[in-house]
């Protein structure tokens, strides 16, 4: 027996793999009418391992302490064989995670996928988007820069427009009354183990939820039917639909390499597009920079403070478009899912991105 | 009544929005008073307000001493207020931040002639609206006011080609720094070159300012060599780069071709 067959052998008489094979993947059939924005999910799950490589490689170089992060991360992209590229991988890869996280969740918003008893699916999810806005933010701070140094002290500013516990939820974010060697520390020790363990975790349910539920199927073409959701426990199953290995795993590839390809595009023809002149400075705190800016994704709530006459109701707008978005299968109940019979969710679903989008650029500008 | 106060809030938004950004961030005492005052003691702050000095927050106490937190003591001499300097003193006024500078006019015709007239350093430069030093300070209009300009524009050409590397060695460094090389010493190096390239024209001695500029030269050359280096190592990045970027999308469509594949065995 050639050795290949006999670790094969070995292998399916202990754990019988290819029973498991052939139930999990060749035989989990999806939706036969099943499109691209369903790859999103596999994008993002392989963004994710991405930026957990590239992060234990940076790991081994960075110093977490305010005197020497900064020059930690110029000896990376200096010194470090191709540590160049895995800085770049990284930061830039977290721009992009969240591209592809907003478009998993406008793609889903505009499916009405979250319809049909996939209130837990919704929740993870939702969890998932705010909690890698979370990473992003403290692994901002980590290269210890003027940027890094004063979009911090901006955004943990606001946490103080909150009534009453407003300055102890400050000083407990930062650690101390100012951002310092103490906010690192706890930012750093958040962003490596705490906020990816609870991602890692929260990522499991996830799957776990979308599998044990069912895909729920486009609501495009002919073989859309409205359904009420049964009170009790259903798997949704797709009969004679396409099986998820290799057939529809091939689509998922495909747009992984061409998010990957994406991605390597910032990084070679416009790698300044994510880090103003202040991302190249070392933080210092006796130096306010002009015109400092959160990332592109926080502009619109930074903006949105700055609209209302009182940071609390800018807070509290926020806080309510947020928890209405959080409850929306719980309060968008009806069974048709198809666009064109929502009106007015459409409606609401163009105007509110294109409002976002607009205190965006506004925010920017500003 | 209520006509007035509103004219007086008309009036009161216009003059607040006409005012300069940089009137409005100003925060020594010296601007907000001399700020609001018409003519020679008004006229400096406008003019410094387009400064290289101004663009690099030097202001009036900088140059001037006193107490630009304290009005009442701002012209004080106890506090340092030292005011305009006469005639023969400029260069050691500006000599005190510009030394080495200030060093090399004194050695040179200029320096030496002072007494009589010589120029010394407002002559070129101005006083308050003072701008970055560039060699248009050295042209036949301004030099010809006090002598030929025959000797002046030997020096100018000789040092053309060096202002044009520092120039562009200067834009390599800061758009090499923008993506995250580190530069630092190159261009703590191109300052000091820089800086002395700068003060050599001010002996203003023909033979001595060819020889140092080739020096200088010379060492600008080592730093514009390291610019090539990186340079070309960005270009290999590049080069790569893309060839990676090529493989992922034939990468991509290739698995599409294949779902095709899958689609049409799906189908039968």
């Amino acid at each position: 027996m050639q050795p290949i067959k006999w670790l094969v052998e070995f292998v399916e008489v202990r754990l019988g793999v290819k029973e498991l094979y052939n139930r999990e993947l060749k035989g989990y059939l999806l939706p036969r009418n099943v499109n691209a924005w369903y790859t999103l999910g596999a994008v993002l799950l392989a963004l994710f391992t991405l930026q957990t490589l590239t992060g234990i490689l940076l790991l081994m170089f960075y110093v977490p302490d305010a005197a020497k992060a900064f020059a930690s991360v110029q000896y990376i992209v200096n010194e470090v064989p191709f540590g160049w590229l895995f800085r770049m991988l990284h930061a830039i890869g977290a721009n992009v995670i969240v591209i592809a996280l907003l478009l998993h969740m406008l793609s889903v918003l505009f499916m009405a996928s979250y319809k049909g008893r996939r209130e837990f699916t919704w929740l993870s999810g939702f969890i998932i988007f705010n909690l890698t806005m979370g990473i992003c933010l403290t692994g901002y701070l980590l290269p210890w820069s003027q940027l890094s140094f004063w979009a911090t002290t901006v955004a943990t500013d606001a946490a103080g427009a909150i009534p009453i516990v407003g300055d102890y939820l400050v000083e407990f974010l930062r650690g101390g009354p100012t951002v310092g060697n103490q906010t690192l520390g706890r930012f750093f020790a958040l962003h490596v183990v705490g906020m990816p363990l609870v991602l890692l975790a929260l990522i499991g349910a996830h799957l776990f939820c979308v599998k044990r539920r069912g895909i729920s199927p486009p609501p495009f073409g002919p073989e859309y039917h409205a359904t009420e959701a049964k009170p009790f426990f259903e798997h949704e199953k797709h009969p004679g639909g396409v099986p998820f290995f290799p057939n529809y795993f091939v689509k998922d590839a495909a747009i992984i390499c061409f998010f990957i390809a994406f991605l390597l595009a910032i990084i070679f023809y416009a790698p300044g597009l994510f880090f103003p002149d202040s991302a190249f400075q070392p933080a210092d705190p006796f130096l306010t920079p002009p015109h400092i800016k959160p990332e592109w994704y926080f502009l619109w709530a930074y903006q949105a403070l700055k609209i209302f006459p009182s940071e609390i109701i800018g807070l509290g707008v926020q806080g309510a478009f947020m928890t209405f978005l959080a409850l929306l299968p719980f309060i968008d109940r009806g069974p048709e899912r198809r666009p064109a019979k929502r009106p007015l969710f459409v409606t609401c679903y163009v105007l509110g991105i294109l409002l976002i989008v607009a205190i965006s650029i506004w925010g920017h500008y500003s | 009544m209520s006509r007035l106060v509103c004219s007086l809030f008309v009036v009161i938004l216009a003059a607040w929005w006409s005012m300069p950004a940089s009137l409005l961030a100003a925060d020594t005492v010296c601007i907000q008073c001399h700020g609001g005052l018409e003519g020679r003691l008004g006229e400096p702050v406008a003019q410094w307000q387009t400064s290289v000095h101004a663009e690099n927050g030097i202001s009036c106490h900088d140059c001037h001493g006193g107490d630009p937190a304290d009005s009442a003591m701002a012209m004080s001499p106890e506090r340092g207020f030292i005011g305009v300097p006469d005639y023969v003193d400029v260069p050691d006024f500006c000599g005190r931040c510009h030394v080495g500078v200030a060093e090399e006019y004194k050695a040179g015709a200029h320096g030496q002639a002072i007494e009589n007239g010589g120029a010394q350093c407002v002559v070129c430069h101005g006083n308050h609206a003072i701008e970055k030093a560039t060699l248009e300070l050295i042209n036949e209009e301004d030099c010809s006011q006090c002598h030929t300009y025959e000797r002046a524009a030997l020096i100018r050409m000789s040092l053309v080609e060096t202002d044009k590397v520092i120039t562009t060695v200067e834009h390599d460094l800061e758009r090499l720094y923008r993506l995250g090389f580190a530069v630092d010493d190159m261009q703590g190096e191109l300052f000091n070159q820089r800086n002395r390239f700068h003060r050599i024209f001010h002996g203003v001695d023909v033979e001595r300012v060819r020889r140092e500029t080739a020096d200088v030269e010379g060492e600008l050359g080592k730093i514009v060599k390291q610019v090539v280096s990186m340079d070309s190592t960005l270009s290999q990045r590049k080069l790569w780069g893309s060839v990676v970027i090529g493989l992922f999308v034939l990468a991509g469509v290739v698995f599409l071709l294949l779902r095709k594949a899958y689609e049409e065995e799906e189908k039968s």
